[in-house]
Protein backbone atom coordinates (compact mmCIF):
# COMPACT_ATOMS: atom_id res chain seq x y z
CA UNK A 1 0.00 0.00 0.00
CA UNK A 2 2.93 2.36 1.22
CA UNK A 3 5.02 1.39 -2.16
CA UNK A 4 1.87 2.82 -4.67
CA UNK A 5 1.50 5.67 -2.63
CA UNK A 6 4.72 6.61 -3.18
CA UNK A 7 4.53 5.63 -6.61
CA UNK A 8 1.14 8.08 -7.33
CA UNK A 9 3.57 10.72 -5.58
CA UNK A 10 6.52 10.28 -8.24
CA UNK A 11 3.89 10.30 -11.33
CA UNK A 12 1.74 13.19 -9.66
CA UNK A 13 5.24 15.42 -9.20
CA UNK A 14 6.77 14.00 -12.71
CA UNK A 15 3.33 15.39 -14.14
CA UNK A 16 2.71 18.67 -12.02
CA UNK A 17 5.25 20.92 -13.87
CA UNK A 18 3.06 20.39 -17.44
CA UNK A 19 -0.29 20.91 -15.76
CA UNK A 20 0.96 24.27 -13.89
CA UNK A 21 2.58 25.93 -17.09
CA UNK A 22 -0.50 24.58 -19.09
CA UNK A 23 -3.15 26.06 -16.42
CA UNK A 24 -1.43 29.32 -15.40
CA UNK A 25 -0.33 29.85 -19.47
CA UNK A 26 -4.09 27.97 -20.78
CA UNK A 27 -6.70 28.10 -18.42
CA UNK A 28 -6.02 31.39 -16.16
CA UNK A 29 -6.31 33.54 -18.94
CA UNK A 30 -9.19 31.69 -19.85
CA UNK A 31 -10.85 32.07 -16.37
CA UNK A 32 -9.84 35.95 -16.98
CA UNK A 33 -11.41 36.59 -20.35
CA UNK A 34 -14.70 34.83 -19.15
CA UNK A 35 -14.28 37.43 -16.12
CA UNK A 36 -14.04 40.23 -18.65
CA UNK A 37 -16.62 39.01 -20.63
CA UNK A 38 -19.18 39.36 -18.16
CA UNK A 39 -21.19 42.85 -17.57
CA UNK A 40 -20.97 43.02 -13.86
CA UNK A 41 -22.36 46.86 -13.72
CA UNK A 42 -25.02 46.35 -16.37
CA UNK A 43 -28.26 45.34 -15.90
CA UNK A 44 -27.77 41.98 -17.64
CA UNK A 45 -24.65 39.97 -16.77
CA UNK A 46 -24.49 38.70 -20.35
CA UNK A 47 -24.89 42.51 -21.87
CA UNK A 48 -21.74 42.12 -24.01
CA UNK A 49 -22.97 38.88 -25.56
CA UNK A 50 -26.16 39.61 -26.22
CA UNK A 51 -25.36 42.59 -27.74
CA UNK A 52 -22.66 41.26 -30.02
CA UNK A 53 -25.12 38.07 -31.00
CA UNK A 54 -27.78 40.35 -31.62
CA UNK A 55 -26.01 43.42 -33.77
CA UNK A 56 -26.39 42.18 -37.79
CA UNK A 57 -22.77 42.75 -37.63
CA UNK A 58 -22.29 39.80 -35.09
CA UNK A 59 -24.10 37.15 -37.29
CA UNK A 60 -22.03 38.69 -40.03
CA UNK A 61 -18.78 38.16 -39.07
CA UNK A 62 -19.84 34.33 -37.12
CA UNK A 63 -21.27 33.96 -40.35
CA UNK A 64 -18.53 34.64 -42.40
CA UNK A 65 -15.85 32.83 -40.41
CA UNK A 66 -17.86 29.78 -40.63
CA UNK A 67 -18.09 30.25 -44.47
CA UNK A 68 -14.35 30.60 -45.33
CA UNK A 69 -13.42 27.36 -42.21
CA UNK A 70 -16.26 25.43 -43.99
CA UNK A 71 -15.54 26.29 -47.80
CA UNK A 72 -11.95 26.05 -47.58
CA UNK A 73 -11.85 22.66 -45.86
CA UNK A 74 -14.14 21.36 -48.45
CA UNK A 75 -11.98 22.59 -51.39
CA UNK A 76 -8.85 21.22 -49.46
CA UNK A 77 -10.41 17.47 -49.16
CA UNK A 78 -11.32 18.40 -52.99
CA UNK A 79 -7.85 18.85 -53.56
CA UNK A 80 -6.58 16.37 -51.63
CA UNK A 81 -8.54 13.54 -52.98
CA UNK A 82 -7.18 14.79 -56.52
CA UNK A 83 -3.97 14.93 -55.65
CA UNK A 84 -3.73 11.56 -53.55
CA UNK A 85 -5.03 9.64 -56.26
CA UNK A 86 -2.43 11.29 -59.27
CA UNK A 87 0.53 10.59 -56.58
CA UNK A 88 -0.58 6.82 -55.35
CA UNK A 89 0.65 5.39 -58.47
CA UNK A 90 4.41 7.71 -58.10
CA UNK A 91 4.72 9.46 -60.97
CA UNK A 92 8.11 11.18 -61.67
CA UNK A 93 8.58 13.60 -58.92
CA UNK A 94 6.28 12.61 -56.05
CA UNK A 95 8.82 12.97 -53.39
CA UNK A 96 9.66 16.44 -54.56
CA UNK A 97 6.33 17.00 -54.75
CA UNK A 98 5.14 15.51 -50.89
CA UNK A 99 8.59 18.10 -49.39
CA UNK A 100 7.04 20.78 -51.57
CA UNK A 101 3.60 20.71 -50.00
CA UNK A 102 5.42 21.03 -46.38
CA UNK A 103 6.44 24.42 -47.27
CA UNK A 104 2.65 25.83 -46.50
CA UNK A 105 3.31 24.50 -43.20
CA UNK A 106 6.80 25.43 -42.19
CA UNK A 107 6.84 28.38 -43.65
CA UNK A 108 5.27 31.15 -41.51
CA UNK A 109 1.77 32.36 -42.21
CA UNK A 110 2.69 35.87 -42.36
CA UNK A 111 5.31 35.54 -45.27
CA UNK A 112 2.49 33.13 -46.80
CA UNK A 113 -0.19 36.46 -47.05
CA UNK A 114 2.23 38.68 -48.48
CA UNK A 115 3.48 36.40 -51.13
CA UNK A 116 0.09 35.27 -51.58
CA UNK A 117 -0.87 39.40 -52.12
CA UNK A 118 1.95 39.68 -54.40
CA UNK A 119 1.37 36.85 -56.52
CA UNK A 120 -2.85 37.17 -56.70
CA UNK A 121 -2.30 41.02 -57.10
CA UNK A 122 -3.65 42.95 -60.17
CA UNK A 123 -0.28 43.23 -61.61
CA UNK A 124 0.73 39.75 -60.42
CA UNK A 125 2.06 36.53 -62.39
CA UNK A 126 -1.53 35.05 -62.06
CA UNK A 127 -3.46 37.74 -63.39
CA UNK A 128 -0.69 38.38 -65.93
CA UNK A 129 -1.91 34.49 -67.16
CA UNK A 130 -5.26 35.83 -66.45
CA UNK A 131 -4.96 38.44 -69.25
CA UNK A 132 -3.47 36.19 -71.40
CA UNK A 133 -6.77 34.61 -71.54
CA UNK A 134 -9.82 36.88 -71.16
CA UNK A 135 -7.90 40.08 -71.59
CA UNK A 136 -8.67 41.75 -68.27
CA UNK A 137 -7.45 41.51 -64.83
CA UNK A 138 -9.86 40.25 -62.08
CA UNK A 139 -9.55 40.96 -58.83
CA UNK A 140 -8.93 38.38 -56.14
CA UNK A 141 -6.94 40.07 -52.93
CA UNK A 142 -9.68 40.98 -50.71
CA UNK A 143 -12.77 39.47 -51.67
CA UNK A 144 -14.13 36.84 -50.39
CA UNK A 145 -13.41 33.88 -53.20
CA UNK A 146 -9.41 35.18 -52.50
CA UNK A 147 -9.92 34.53 -48.91
CA UNK A 148 -10.86 31.60 -49.85
CA UNK A 149 -7.97 30.51 -52.41
CA UNK A 150 -5.36 31.53 -49.61
CA UNK A 151 -6.90 29.47 -46.76
CA UNK A 152 -7.23 26.50 -49.13
CA UNK A 153 -3.37 27.30 -50.35
CA UNK A 154 -2.28 27.67 -46.77
CA UNK A 155 -4.15 24.75 -45.01
CA UNK A 156 -4.74 21.74 -47.42
CA UNK A 157 -1.48 20.22 -46.84
CA UNK A 158 -2.62 18.93 -43.13
CA UNK A 159 -5.48 17.10 -45.14
CA UNK A 160 -3.31 16.27 -47.67
CA UNK A 161 -0.81 14.49 -45.87
CA UNK A 162 -2.58 12.94 -43.11
CA UNK A 163 -4.55 11.15 -45.84
CA UNK A 164 -1.68 10.76 -48.26
CA UNK A 165 -0.09 8.60 -45.96
CA UNK A 166 -3.29 6.43 -44.82
CA UNK A 167 -3.65 5.37 -48.14
CA UNK A 168 0.18 4.51 -48.83
CA UNK A 169 -0.28 2.10 -45.91
CA UNK A 170 -3.53 0.73 -47.29
CA UNK A 171 -2.84 -2.92 -48.54
CA UNK A 172 -3.04 -2.82 -52.51
CA UNK A 173 -4.33 -6.29 -52.71
CA UNK A 174 -7.71 -4.93 -51.35
CA UNK A 175 -8.14 -2.66 -55.30
CA UNK A 176 -6.95 -5.44 -57.21
CA UNK A 177 -9.29 -8.14 -55.37
CA UNK A 178 -12.19 -5.33 -56.87
CA UNK A 179 -10.54 -5.06 -59.78
CA UNK A 180 -10.40 -9.04 -60.55
CA UNK A 181 -14.04 -9.17 -59.61
CA UNK A 182 -15.05 -6.89 -62.27
CA UNK A 183 -15.57 -3.56 -60.44
CA UNK A 184 -14.21 -0.21 -62.89
CA UNK A 185 -12.17 2.67 -61.69
CA UNK A 186 -15.22 4.72 -60.22
CA UNK A 187 -16.46 1.82 -58.21
CA UNK A 188 -12.72 0.75 -56.95
CA UNK A 189 -12.59 4.91 -55.65
CA UNK A 190 -16.60 5.05 -55.02
CA UNK A 191 -16.54 2.25 -52.85
CA UNK A 192 -12.95 0.44 -52.00
CA UNK A 193 -10.79 3.72 -52.00
CA UNK A 194 -12.78 6.51 -50.27
CA UNK A 195 -14.15 4.37 -47.44
CA UNK A 196 -10.79 3.27 -46.53
CA UNK A 197 -9.28 6.67 -46.47
CA UNK A 198 -12.02 7.91 -44.58
CA UNK A 199 -10.46 8.22 -41.36
CA UNK A 200 -7.30 9.60 -42.56
CA UNK A 201 -9.29 12.24 -44.56
CA UNK A 202 -11.50 12.97 -41.46
CA UNK A 203 -8.69 13.57 -38.83
CA UNK A 204 -7.09 15.81 -42.10
CA UNK A 205 -9.62 18.04 -42.52
CA UNK A 206 -10.85 18.42 -38.65
CA UNK A 207 -6.98 20.14 -38.27
CA UNK A 208 -7.32 21.80 -41.54
CA UNK A 209 -11.16 23.12 -40.26
CA UNK A 210 -9.48 24.46 -37.18
CA UNK A 211 -7.00 26.13 -38.63
CA UNK A 212 -8.82 27.68 -41.20
CA UNK A 213 -11.39 28.84 -38.41
CA UNK A 214 -9.01 30.30 -36.19
CA UNK A 215 -6.55 31.96 -38.66
CA UNK A 216 -5.24 35.20 -37.50
CA UNK A 217 -2.60 36.61 -40.08
CA UNK A 218 -3.58 35.46 -43.54
CA UNK A 219 -7.50 37.50 -42.70
CA UNK A 220 -5.50 40.48 -41.11
CA UNK A 221 -3.42 41.28 -44.06
CA UNK A 222 -5.35 40.02 -46.89
CA UNK A 223 -8.80 40.31 -45.73
CA UNK A 224 -9.51 43.78 -46.72
CA UNK A 225 -12.96 45.11 -44.96
CA UNK A 226 -13.70 41.16 -44.53
CA UNK A 227 -13.19 40.61 -41.28
CA UNK A 228 -13.83 37.05 -39.73
CA UNK A 229 -13.79 36.43 -35.58
CA UNK A 230 -10.12 36.25 -35.07
CA UNK A 231 -9.33 39.87 -36.58
CA UNK A 232 -12.79 41.14 -34.81
CA UNK A 233 -11.65 40.11 -31.27
CA UNK A 234 -8.13 41.70 -32.38
CA UNK A 235 -9.58 44.99 -33.65
CA UNK A 236 -12.02 45.44 -30.96
CA UNK A 237 -9.75 44.74 -28.06
CA UNK A 238 -6.19 45.66 -29.19
CA UNK A 239 -6.87 48.87 -31.20
CA UNK A 240 -10.12 50.33 -30.26
CA UNK A 241 -9.67 49.66 -26.31
CA UNK A 242 -13.12 47.57 -25.85
CA UNK A 243 -11.61 44.71 -23.76
CA UNK A 244 -14.90 43.53 -22.52
CA UNK A 245 -16.68 43.27 -25.84
CA UNK A 246 -13.69 41.87 -27.29
CA UNK A 247 -13.46 38.94 -24.47
CA UNK A 248 -17.32 38.20 -25.34
CA UNK A 249 -16.22 37.44 -28.77
CA UNK A 250 -13.16 35.75 -27.82
CA UNK A 251 -15.89 32.95 -25.62
CA UNK A 252 -18.03 32.92 -28.32
CA UNK A 253 -15.05 31.73 -30.98
CA UNK A 254 -13.77 29.30 -28.19
CA UNK A 255 -17.17 28.05 -27.72
CA UNK A 256 -17.88 27.60 -31.53
CA UNK A 257 -14.60 25.70 -32.14
CA UNK A 258 -15.29 23.75 -29.45
CA UNK A 259 -18.76 22.70 -30.35
CA UNK A 260 -17.20 21.86 -33.88
CA UNK A 261 -14.70 20.01 -32.41
CA UNK A 262 -17.09 17.85 -30.69
CA UNK A 263 -19.32 17.12 -33.40
CA UNK A 264 -16.73 16.29 -35.42
CA UNK A 265 -15.18 14.08 -33.26
CA UNK A 266 -18.75 12.12 -33.01
CA UNK A 267 -18.49 12.08 -36.49
CA UNK A 268 -15.10 10.39 -36.58
CA UNK A 269 -16.24 7.43 -33.96
CA UNK A 270 -19.26 6.97 -36.42
CA UNK A 271 -17.15 6.22 -39.35
CA UNK A 272 -15.10 3.70 -37.55
CA UNK B 1 -4.77 7.29 -74.89
CA UNK B 2 -2.49 6.32 -72.37
CA UNK B 3 0.09 8.92 -73.37
CA UNK B 4 -2.42 11.72 -73.30
CA UNK B 5 -3.36 10.76 -70.15
CA UNK B 6 0.23 10.78 -68.81
CA UNK B 7 0.49 14.56 -70.35
CA UNK B 8 -2.62 15.58 -68.66
CA UNK B 9 -1.38 14.36 -65.36
CA UNK B 10 2.04 15.68 -65.70
CA UNK B 11 0.67 19.18 -66.69
CA UNK B 12 -1.80 19.46 -63.17
CA UNK B 13 1.09 18.83 -60.94
CA UNK B 14 3.08 21.11 -62.59
CA UNK B 15 0.34 23.76 -62.12
CA UNK B 16 0.33 22.70 -58.54
CA UNK B 17 4.02 23.30 -57.95
CA UNK B 18 3.56 26.65 -59.58
CA UNK B 19 0.47 27.33 -57.09
CA UNK B 20 2.79 26.39 -54.36
CA UNK B 21 6.12 28.05 -55.62
CA UNK B 22 5.08 31.48 -57.00
CA UNK B 23 3.76 33.26 -54.17
CA UNK B 24 7.40 32.87 -52.60
CA UNK B 25 9.29 33.31 -55.88
CA UNK B 26 7.31 36.85 -56.13
CA UNK B 27 8.62 37.77 -52.85
CA UNK B 28 12.10 36.98 -53.65
CA UNK B 29 12.09 39.13 -56.86
CA UNK B 30 10.00 41.54 -55.42
CA UNK B 31 12.98 42.26 -53.29
CA UNK B 32 15.56 43.21 -55.34
CA UNK B 33 13.02 44.68 -57.59
CA UNK B 34 13.21 48.46 -58.76
CA UNK B 35 10.30 50.37 -60.01
CA UNK B 36 8.13 47.20 -60.79
CA UNK B 37 4.89 48.87 -61.67
CA UNK B 38 2.33 47.49 -64.31
CA UNK B 39 2.13 44.56 -66.63
CA UNK B 40 5.53 42.82 -66.82
CA UNK B 41 6.89 39.71 -65.66
CA UNK B 42 9.87 40.71 -64.32
CA UNK B 43 11.49 43.93 -63.59
CA UNK B 44 13.08 46.27 -65.32
CA UNK B 45 15.97 47.04 -62.40
CA UNK B 46 17.69 44.63 -60.34
CA UNK B 47 18.99 46.56 -56.90
CA UNK B 48 19.88 45.79 -53.19
CA UNK B 49 18.38 48.80 -51.79
CA UNK B 50 15.65 47.28 -49.62
CA UNK B 51 18.12 45.04 -47.89
CA UNK B 52 19.61 47.87 -47.07
CA UNK B 53 17.03 49.61 -45.61
CA UNK B 54 16.28 46.24 -44.10
CA UNK B 55 19.71 46.37 -42.23
CA UNK B 56 19.49 50.09 -41.28
CA UNK B 57 16.46 51.65 -40.97
CA UNK B 58 14.40 48.65 -40.06
CA UNK B 59 17.11 46.90 -38.11
CA UNK B 60 16.85 43.63 -38.99
CA UNK B 61 19.73 42.78 -37.05
CA UNK B 62 18.31 43.38 -33.49
CA UNK B 63 15.13 41.82 -34.19
CA UNK B 64 16.84 38.25 -35.85
CA UNK B 65 18.30 38.75 -32.17
CA UNK B 66 15.17 39.07 -30.40
CA UNK B 67 13.30 36.17 -32.62
CA UNK B 68 16.50 33.74 -31.61
CA UNK B 69 16.42 34.93 -28.30
CA UNK B 70 12.67 33.95 -27.60
CA UNK B 71 12.83 31.12 -29.47
CA UNK B 72 15.70 29.68 -27.59
CA UNK B 73 13.95 30.32 -24.19
CA UNK B 74 10.68 29.22 -25.17
CA UNK B 75 12.54 25.95 -26.35
CA UNK B 76 14.79 25.23 -23.26
CA UNK B 77 11.06 26.44 -21.22
CA UNK B 78 9.09 24.04 -22.69
CA UNK B 79 11.54 21.18 -22.94
CA UNK B 80 12.47 21.47 -19.24
CA UNK B 81 8.74 21.45 -18.25
CA UNK B 82 7.48 18.80 -20.93
CA UNK B 83 10.32 16.53 -20.56
CA UNK B 84 9.25 15.43 -16.98
CA UNK B 85 5.09 15.34 -18.02
CA UNK B 86 5.91 13.52 -20.93
CA UNK B 87 7.93 10.70 -19.28
CA UNK B 88 5.04 10.50 -16.81
CA UNK B 89 2.58 10.23 -19.23
CA UNK B 90 4.33 7.92 -21.33
CA UNK B 91 6.38 5.19 -18.86
CA UNK B 92 3.95 5.66 -15.75
CA UNK B 93 0.06 4.09 -14.66
CA UNK B 94 -1.79 7.61 -14.87
CA UNK B 95 -5.31 7.30 -14.28
CA UNK B 96 -7.36 9.31 -17.21
CA UNK B 97 -4.89 9.54 -19.91
CA UNK B 98 -6.60 10.38 -22.79
CA UNK B 99 -8.66 13.35 -20.65
CA UNK B 100 -5.24 14.65 -19.45
CA UNK B 101 -3.60 14.35 -23.02
CA UNK B 102 -6.57 16.26 -24.61
CA UNK B 103 -6.52 18.55 -21.54
CA UNK B 104 -2.48 19.20 -22.28
CA UNK B 105 -3.08 19.88 -26.32
CA UNK B 106 -6.15 22.08 -25.74
CA UNK B 107 -3.84 25.18 -26.54
CA UNK B 108 -3.71 24.14 -29.69
CA UNK B 109 -7.40 23.27 -30.72
CA UNK B 110 -8.57 26.33 -29.55
CA UNK B 111 -7.36 30.00 -31.46
CA UNK B 112 -4.51 31.50 -29.73
CA UNK B 113 -6.61 34.92 -30.47
CA UNK B 114 -8.74 34.10 -27.82
CA UNK B 115 -6.47 33.42 -24.93
CA UNK B 116 -4.21 35.66 -26.42
CA UNK B 117 -6.47 38.38 -24.80
CA UNK B 118 -5.84 36.49 -21.42
CA UNK B 119 -2.57 36.40 -21.52
CA UNK B 120 -1.60 39.70 -22.18
CA UNK B 121 -4.39 41.17 -19.25
CA UNK B 122 -2.46 38.99 -16.92
CA UNK B 123 1.35 39.94 -18.37
CA UNK B 124 0.23 43.74 -18.15
CA UNK B 125 -0.27 43.39 -14.69
CA UNK B 126 3.00 41.76 -14.07
CA UNK B 127 4.95 43.66 -15.65
CA UNK B 128 5.69 40.95 -18.83
CA UNK B 129 5.00 42.98 -21.85
CA UNK B 130 7.89 43.61 -23.82
CA UNK B 131 10.62 41.76 -21.84
CA UNK B 132 12.30 38.57 -23.58
CA UNK B 133 10.60 36.34 -20.39
CA UNK B 134 7.45 37.75 -20.98
CA UNK B 135 7.01 37.30 -25.32
CA UNK B 136 8.92 33.56 -24.72
CA UNK B 137 6.44 32.45 -21.84
CA UNK B 138 3.19 33.50 -24.29
CA UNK B 139 5.33 30.88 -26.95
CA UNK B 140 5.05 28.19 -24.25
CA UNK B 141 1.57 28.04 -24.33
CA UNK B 142 2.29 26.68 -28.13
CA UNK B 143 5.21 25.12 -27.65
CA UNK B 144 4.88 22.93 -24.90
CA UNK B 145 2.07 20.89 -26.12
CA UNK B 146 3.58 19.98 -29.71
CA UNK B 147 6.41 19.01 -27.27
CA UNK B 148 4.84 17.10 -24.65
CA UNK B 149 3.01 15.38 -27.90
CA UNK B 150 6.45 14.15 -29.71
CA UNK B 151 8.39 14.01 -26.45
CA UNK B 152 5.73 10.83 -25.00
CA UNK B 153 5.73 9.04 -28.47
CA UNK B 154 9.34 9.05 -28.65
CA UNK B 155 9.81 7.64 -24.21
CA UNK B 156 6.56 5.49 -25.49
CA UNK B 157 8.83 3.84 -28.12
CA UNK B 158 11.69 3.43 -25.56
CA UNK B 159 12.02 -1.24 -25.17
CA UNK B 160 12.22 -1.09 -21.20
CA UNK B 161 14.21 -4.65 -21.98
CA UNK B 162 17.11 -2.85 -22.87
CA UNK B 163 17.08 -0.63 -19.89
CA UNK B 164 16.48 -3.73 -17.93
CA UNK B 165 19.27 -5.62 -19.97
CA UNK B 166 21.91 -2.33 -19.28
CA UNK B 167 20.70 -3.47 -15.48
CA UNK B 168 21.12 -6.95 -15.95
CA UNK B 169 24.72 -6.05 -16.93
CA UNK B 170 25.74 -3.77 -14.07
CA UNK B 171 25.12 -0.44 -15.11
CA UNK B 172 23.92 2.07 -12.31
CA UNK B 173 20.61 4.28 -12.88
CA UNK B 174 22.93 7.32 -14.15
CA UNK B 175 25.00 5.53 -16.51
CA UNK B 176 21.67 3.61 -17.84
CA UNK B 177 20.18 6.95 -18.12
CA UNK B 178 23.01 8.23 -19.58
CA UNK B 179 24.35 6.17 -21.68
CA UNK B 180 21.44 3.64 -22.88
CA UNK B 181 18.06 5.86 -22.90
CA UNK B 182 19.55 9.35 -23.80
CA UNK B 183 21.31 8.37 -26.98
CA UNK B 184 17.93 6.30 -27.93
CA UNK B 185 15.79 9.21 -27.43
CA UNK B 186 18.09 11.64 -28.79
CA UNK B 187 16.17 12.07 -32.32
CA UNK B 188 13.05 12.55 -30.53
CA UNK B 189 14.38 15.26 -28.34
CA UNK B 190 16.19 17.01 -31.21
CA UNK B 191 12.99 16.74 -33.41
CA UNK B 192 10.84 18.48 -30.32
CA UNK B 193 13.67 21.32 -30.67
CA UNK B 194 12.99 21.55 -34.31
CA UNK B 195 8.94 21.81 -33.81
CA UNK B 196 9.05 24.35 -30.77
CA UNK B 197 11.80 26.32 -32.78
CA UNK B 198 9.63 26.45 -35.95
CA UNK B 199 6.28 27.13 -33.72
CA UNK B 200 8.23 29.79 -31.60
CA UNK B 201 9.85 31.71 -34.91
CA UNK B 202 6.68 32.26 -36.69
CA UNK B 203 4.58 32.63 -34.04
CA UNK B 204 2.47 36.11 -34.55
CA UNK B 205 -0.80 35.99 -32.84
CA UNK B 206 0.52 35.73 -29.31
CA UNK B 207 3.60 37.64 -29.91
CA UNK B 208 1.35 40.51 -31.09
CA UNK B 209 -0.55 40.60 -27.66
CA UNK B 210 2.29 40.68 -25.87
CA UNK B 211 5.51 42.61 -27.70
CA UNK B 212 6.49 45.98 -27.12
CA UNK B 213 9.40 48.23 -28.73
CA UNK B 214 12.26 46.23 -27.26
CA UNK B 215 10.99 42.64 -28.52
CA UNK B 216 9.61 43.36 -31.94
CA UNK B 217 9.88 39.25 -33.62
CA UNK B 218 10.77 39.17 -37.21
CA UNK B 219 7.00 38.06 -37.99
CA UNK B 220 5.68 41.20 -35.89
CA UNK B 221 8.32 43.30 -38.17
CA UNK B 222 7.00 41.86 -41.41
CA UNK B 223 3.73 42.89 -40.45
CA UNK B 224 4.33 46.14 -39.39
CA UNK B 225 6.00 46.65 -42.71
CA UNK B 226 3.44 45.12 -44.93
CA UNK B 227 0.91 47.67 -42.61
CA UNK B 228 2.96 50.79 -43.52
CA UNK B 229 3.23 49.97 -47.08
CA UNK B 230 6.53 49.31 -47.69
CA UNK B 231 5.85 46.08 -50.03
CA UNK B 232 9.29 46.05 -50.91
CA UNK B 233 11.32 45.83 -47.53
CA UNK B 234 8.59 43.37 -46.09
CA UNK B 235 10.15 41.50 -48.77
CA UNK B 236 13.50 41.56 -47.99
CA UNK B 237 12.88 40.92 -44.75
CA UNK B 238 10.47 37.77 -45.57
CA UNK B 239 13.28 36.48 -47.77
CA UNK B 240 15.84 36.87 -44.53
CA UNK B 241 13.13 35.00 -42.21
CA UNK B 242 12.42 32.10 -45.06
CA UNK B 243 16.40 30.78 -44.86
CA UNK B 244 15.55 29.23 -41.68
CA UNK B 245 12.36 27.99 -42.04
CA UNK B 246 13.94 26.73 -45.81
CA UNK B 247 16.87 24.92 -43.11
CA UNK B 248 14.02 23.13 -41.22
CA UNK B 249 12.24 22.21 -43.77
CA UNK B 250 14.91 20.29 -45.70
CA UNK B 251 15.90 18.72 -42.06
CA UNK B 252 12.50 17.20 -41.63
CA UNK B 253 12.86 15.73 -45.20
CA UNK B 254 15.89 14.47 -44.97
CA UNK B 255 16.58 13.30 -41.24
CA UNK B 256 13.54 13.23 -39.43
CA UNK B 257 12.28 9.80 -40.78
CA UNK B 258 8.88 9.31 -38.50
CA UNK B 259 10.36 6.00 -37.79
CA UNK B 260 13.22 7.73 -36.05
CA UNK B 261 11.20 9.46 -34.01
CA UNK B 262 9.79 6.50 -32.05
CA UNK B 263 12.85 5.64 -30.60
CA UNK B 264 13.38 3.31 -33.04
CA UNK B 265 13.59 -0.07 -30.97
CA UNK B 266 9.69 -0.47 -31.07
CA UNK B 267 10.19 -3.55 -32.63
CA UNK B 268 13.02 -5.44 -30.97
Amino acid sequence: MKKITKQSLVTFSLLSPGLLAIGCLFFYPLFIIIKNSLAFEEEHIFYHYIKFLSSSNGLYVIGLTCLLAFGATFLSICLSILLILILRRKPIGHNFFKTLVLAPITIPGLICALGLLLFWDKNGWMNLIIQGIINRPIQVNYTIPGLLIFYTWLFFPYTFLITFSQVESLDKSIEEAAEVVGANRMQVLRYILLPLAKPGLLAGSIITFMLCFGAFSVPLICGGDYRPLSVSIYTTSAIYNRWDEGSAMAVIMALIQIFFLISYIRIMKRAR
Amino acid sequence: MHYAKKVLIITFLLCITIFIISPFLMIIVTSFARGWFGTQWMPQEWTFDWYQWAFQVANIGAILKNSIIIAVLAIAMSLFIGMATAWAIARRPVPGKEILFSIILLPRMIPPITYALGISNIFYKLNLIDTYLGVSLAHVTLCLPFGILILSSTFEGLDQRIIEAAQVCGASRWRTFFHVILPLVMPGILAAIIFTFTTSYNEFTLTIMTYGPHTVTLPVKTYLAIGDGYWEVASAISTILLIPSLIVLIIIQRLLKPEKIVGGFKGV
